[in-house]
């Protein structure tokens, strides 16, 4: 803080006030905002459940680690090359040993289940923090520098919506097999300098007409000053809602080509689903419940809880929607 | 307004140079090239490389690769050798267009309704259990509700056949293709939607007694559509073709109906809150009427505008589908062209998705600046940003 015009401003609600008293009230009023957004949010119980299975799912990666060190014996509950000598022919249905039963291979389902939580962390977290990272960047430059950066940024954003994640990973995805993080990178990369970005450039440029950033302005912040304490702040809540949608859409490619057997990830919730089809396709579907009901649920509450608080962060982010 | 048209014509080249430009450097980045696919001896990959043109330095590549894109021609298909792309692609579009379009529309329909009536409803329980049906409707993994179709309505019921296209016991000793009839049936289908889009607007203006007109006019046209087949003698070729469809359809439709539900459920609110509805109330008029007109028709545009930007998810939703139920359209081409490396054919499926959209974000322009005056101000736009 500059304490160099450290001066009285006297006329302002008939008080006397002092610079630095300004600028910690300007300083002060993002964490405020930050505050009332989650309390906003955690009235909202769609957000909470989402919340509450997203922890869940944690658990369950956690859980899997913990079990396979200390009680699963790992010959046989290995979720990729365990196999079940003692009771052959698989698959099983489920029973005490193993509560999901076991796959075609010989494998324990409840296993694989709570092993592939991590993979599904792992691309739609990776995703979502490269989208985010992106779109921030580009739409914040653009608003605030304007001119050329944001004519070229806009160029390519406009390209980029294009091609929208999905469909170029189902493209190149079927082209390549790809492991969980470059599925990730790629999913970031494309959401992230597209649609994303119109998105947080819209938003920037709402944030950048506030008197508050002509105040910072005035009080001699700094380009990166102004926009750390001003523009990311204010944004967060957006940009968190962004990341939920977008953990949804690459979690879901991801079980689609897994699904179709064109990545190189060895275990997750498409995958398992995709043993057990290859096999039984168009067969009775009461054997095979225990493999294809719990993974395709899984998918559906793992994206369905990042769904449901990017929902509920949208009634935050839309301050007209939180009034009812 | 032809200004701002124009204007946004021009973005629009530039925009799609520069997705052309991602995508060839996309080709580049990739790790092989066709030649490399198979195991033979250089001297013959060289020989294919030079057939294909892949020999040639990049920025020559590249200029070739824009201006056969800019004229409107997508190349020729490796596996299948002096097949045009764009011949590929327009026989299997039939197909996909034909269980796509009815599948798109229909739940986008079916979510507006449903959204409509939810947010009129107010209250927590029907909220919450509305909110939980559209995420499940939108994150359900799509090939696993598929099967789901198939076990239930195909498997343990029998009400429609499980896959494929065609029945061929139907078919035998008929002297018709089936694309021809399915062609037929795509015409049909969207002058059948023309038709009732005309009627509506006419009634709307001009009838005064319109539920009536349009009941009377909706039922003539379908009338005489129905007679119309029956007379042709493709009937029984097209309710084959038809009773495939059930289940492919009712899976998308599922599919997509939630995030439009869920949408047009928040939208609706956040118009419910304005002054004009308060007033609507305190002038007496009917519920029903506030909110078909006043509440429903400006959440429309919000809902429209999110239904054309989500499209690329529902035509990605459709190809699955379509790989599930044997439904041999454009996915099956997509995951052919895959299998073979065939880079034209999907580069082409690429850039015929870039250009729909495209062409949809357009039209979304331009209506948004023929409705609301604000959009094609520049002035006005300089002022607000």
């Amino acid at each position: 803080m500059n304490h160099d015009n450290d001066m009285p401003l006297s006329g302002y609600h008939g008080k006397d006030l002092h610079c630095t008293q300004v600028s910690h009230i300007y300083c002060k009023r993002p964490l405020l905002a930050w505050r009332r957004d989650w309390s906003l949010f955690i009235s909202n119980p769609v957000g909470l459940l989402g919340l509450g299975l997203i922890v869940i799912f944690a658990l369950m990666g956690l859980t899997h680690s913990i079990l396979l060190s200390t009680v699963w014996d790992r010959t046989t509950y290995h979720p990729m090359v365990g196999f079940d000598y003692d009771n052959t022919p698989h698959p099983n249905q489920p029973s005490w040993k193993h509560p999901l039963g076991t796959d075609s291979m010989g494998r324990d389902v409840l296993s694989q289940l709570l092993y592939s939580s991590r993979t599904s962390f792992g691309v739609g977290l990776t995703a979502s923090i490269v989208a985010t990272i992106l779109a921030t960047a580009v739409g914040v430059l653009s608003v605030y520098y304007g001119g050329k950066v944001d004519t070229l940024f806009m160029v390519v954003a406009d390209a980029f919506v294009l091609m929208p994640p999905q469909v170029v990973l189902l493209v190149v995805g079927l082209l390549i097999d790809m492991d969980w993080l470059r599925l990730g990178l790629v999913y970031g990369v494309f959401a992230g300098l597209g649609t994303l970005a119109l998105i947080a450039k819209s938003h920037a440029l709402s944030i950048r007409v506030k008197p508050y950033i002509q105040a910072a302005r005035v009080a001699g912040g700094g380009d990166w000053h102004i926009i750390r304490t001003h523009f990311l702040p204010n944004m967060l809540s957006l940009i968190i809602m962004n990341m939920m949608f977008t953990v949804t859409g690459s979690v879901l490619i991801e079980a689609l080509l897994s699904f179709f057997g064109r990545t190189r990830i060895r275990m997750s919730w498409g995958t398992m689903i995709w043993f057990t089809q290859s096999i039984f396709r168009l067969s009775p579907f009461g054997e095979q419940w225990h493999v294809i009901l719990p993974p395709a649920f899984a998918i559906m509450l793992f994206c369905g809880a990042f769904y449901m608080v990017g929902r509920a962060l949208d009634s935050v982010v839309n301050p007209r929607l939180a009034q009812r | 307004m032809y200004k701002y048209i124009t204007r946004r014509l021009v973005r629009a080249l530039i925009t799609l140079i520069v997705f052309q430009t991602i995508l060839f450097m996309l080709i580049q980045a990739l790790p092989r090239d066709y030649a490399s696919l198979v195991r033979i001896s250089p001297a013959h990959r060289d020989a294919i490389r030079a057939m294909l043109g892949l020999d040639q330095p990049v920025w020559k590549q590249y200029l070739k690769w824009i201006g056969r894109f800019l004229g409107g021609d997508l190349g020729f298909s490796f596996a299948y050798r002096t097949v045009p792309v764009s011949r590929i692609l327009t026989t299997r579009a039939p197909r996909t267009l034909l269980l796509f379009l009815p599948a798109a529309l229909g739940g986008f329909a079916l979510g507006l309704w449903l959204g409509k009536h939810i947010a009129w409803r107010r209250g927590s329980w029907l909220e919450l259990g509305a909110t939980l049906v559209g995420t499940a409707s939108y994150t359900s993994f799509a090939p696993w509700l598929a099967f789901m179709m198939i076990n239930v309505f195909a498997l343990s019921l029998g009400w429609a056949p499980p896959e494929n296209v065609v029945n061929p016991n139907v078919w035998i000793r008929q002297r018709v293709l089936p694309e021809t009839v399915i062609i037929r049936l795509f015409q049909t289908m969207v002058m059948v939607g023309l038709l009732l889009l005309l009627l509506w607007l006419v009634t709307r203006t001009a009838v005064a007694h319109c539920t009536y007109a349009r009941l009377a006019g909706g039922g003539l046209i379908i009338g005489v559509v129905i007679l119309l087949w029956l007379r042709s003698g493709w009937i029984r070729l097209a309710l084959d073709i038809l009773h495939h469809m059930v289940l492919p359809l009712m899976t998308l439709m599922l599919l997509s109906f939630g995030e439009t539900m869920l949408l047009m459920r928040t939208t609706m609110v956040d118009v419910l809150g304005s002054d004009h509805v308060l007033t609507a109330r305190a002038k007496g008029i009917p519920d029903g009427a506030i909110r078909d007109r006043h509440v429903a028709r400006l959440a429309l545009l919000p809902v429209l505008t999110h239904f054309i930007v989500h499209l690329p998810f529902v035509i990605i939703g459709s190809f699955v589908v379509e790989m599930v139920f044997s439904w041999r359209g454009m996915g099956q081409a997509l995951f052919d062209a895959a299998d073979m490396y065939d880079l034209p054919v999907l580069m082409g499926i690429l850039s015929v998705s870039g250009v729909v959209i495209l062409f949809a974000h357009l039209v979304l322009d331009v209506l948004n600046a023929w409705l609301d005056p604000r959009v094609r101000d520049e002035h006005f736009q300089a002022m607000a940003g």
